[in-house]
């Protein structure tokens, strides 16, 4: 049988490999014999495979199996655990070792957890605490909270008496009213859908 | 049925008989090519424990629906390699996300083989050529990562790649001549002195 050249050249790998039964390798080799072209090509496919064995050799001194790892997937197995492998940010600390991430992963959840329930409670009370109570009267009521008997005149005086008197803030109160309005219902406490 | 088969056909039944020891062993038989294989999709030994415990997470919870048509080393390698892959799309870090469709295209000619290569340096230590050949791999199309993976380091008949692949014997000898052709490529498109 005679073989194209592109046929040939499909059936070196599996020649270099063993792969080949005689019936396909005999007019391959035949084909080699008469082809430089093709030769050319199955010297440098050898070339190629003597990469894959020196890194084989290599990876044969690969670090073994974490110890306990057969005993921990089969306890895993049977609790009905499906696993989830998920990628690590960080891909460059492939010298840690295996266990710690059975350790570190979680503690990093917390620990991310309690920061931000601890900056929810630093935010708030930053917040309670760069409003003194001057400034707290100087805002306008809101709706409900004037009681409409009280006349405005009649609240304590001070620089905020000065600044409603000045026309600028007379300008800016109806916008941070507005706003002041908006803060007050933002926070919600029922559980419709936001 | 050879003896190995045999054993694992044993561990498979006690295992989906409830016995967790019998799977802890099919495990243990398993374990160190699974870690094996694995190391060619990530260096990580992080993310291969993880993969390679996913691995038999999964194929735990499939063994019921295994066929037994294949070994259940080819099913099992056919598992790791999966979970190794959509691992690594998870991470981005797949190459593969090319759409290429190799097998419709023609094996590449002499032109198109491009430079020649340099066989590694005998100076070389192992550990280097095992480095710059997984880089090399790492940047190669994800079907032909996996065959030289499977050809080159876990030593797979094609027989038994084409049954873990679910493709002909075939389209492992072409797929297999275009990889190479690629490594090659790519090794001396990244490490040119390398180029003959």
């Amino acid at each position: 049988m005679n073989l194209t050249c592109e046929n040939a050249r499909g059936l070196v790998p599996g020649y270099l490999d063993g792969e080949l039964s005689s019936e396909r390798s005999r007019p391959l080799r035949e084909h080699l014999l008469d082809c430089r072209s093709c030769r050319d090509v199955a010297k440098e496919e050898k070339v190629i495979k003597r990469w894959f064995d020196q890194a084989r050799a290599s990876a044969a001194s690969a670090e073994p199996v974490p110890a306990g790892f057969a005993a921990r997937v089969a306890r895993r197995a049977f609790a009905g655990d499906r696993g989830s492998a998920v990628p690590v940010a960080s891909v460059d600390s492939a010298g840690e070792g295996a266990e710690a991430r059975g350790t570190l992963l979680p503690f990093v959840l917390k620990s991310v957890l309690v920061a931000a329930g601890l900056l929810l409670a630093l935010a708030v009370g930053i917040q309670q605490r760069e409003l003194p109570q001057d400034d707290l009267r100087a805002l306008p009521a809101a709706p409900w909270e004037r009681p409409g008997a009280v006349p405005r005149e009649s609240r304590p005086q001070g620089p905020e008496g000065a600044a409603s008197a000045d026309p600028a803030a007379a300008a800016l109160a109806p916008d941070t009213r507005g706003e002041d309005e908006d803060q007050a219902s933002e926070p919600r406490t029922d559980d419709a859908p936001r | 049925m050879h003896p190995a088969a045999r054993e694992d056909a044993s561990l498979i039944e006690e295992t989906l008989g409830g016995n967790p020891l019998a799977f802890q062993l099919l495990v243990e038989r398993y374990q160190e090519r699974i870690f094996a294989l694995i190391r060619h999709y990530t260096r990580n030994a992080v993310e291969v424990e993880d993969i390679a415990q996913d691995t038999f997470l999964k194929a735990y919870r499939k063994l019921e629906g295994f066929q037994r048509q294949s070994s259940f080393s080819t099913w099992l390698y056919r598992v790791a390699v999966n979970t190794a892959l959509d691992f690594l799309k998870k991470a981005g870090r797949s190459p593969v996300q090319t759409v290429e469709d190799p097998e419709v295209l023609a094996s590449p000619s002499s032109a198109e083989r491009g430079p020649r290569i340099a066989a590694p340096d005998a100076r070389m230590e192992r550990e280097e050529v095992a480095r710059i050949t997984h880089a090399v791999l790492a940047e190669l199309p994800e079907i032909f990562r996996t065959v030289l993976v499977l050809r080159e380091f876990e030593d797979q008949s094609y027989q038994e790649m084409a049954d873990l692949l679910g493709i002909s014997i075939g389209t492992v000898e072409s797929r297999l001549f275009r990889a190479r052709a690629r490594f090659k490529e790519t090794l001396t498109r990244l490490y040119p002195e390398f180029a003959a």
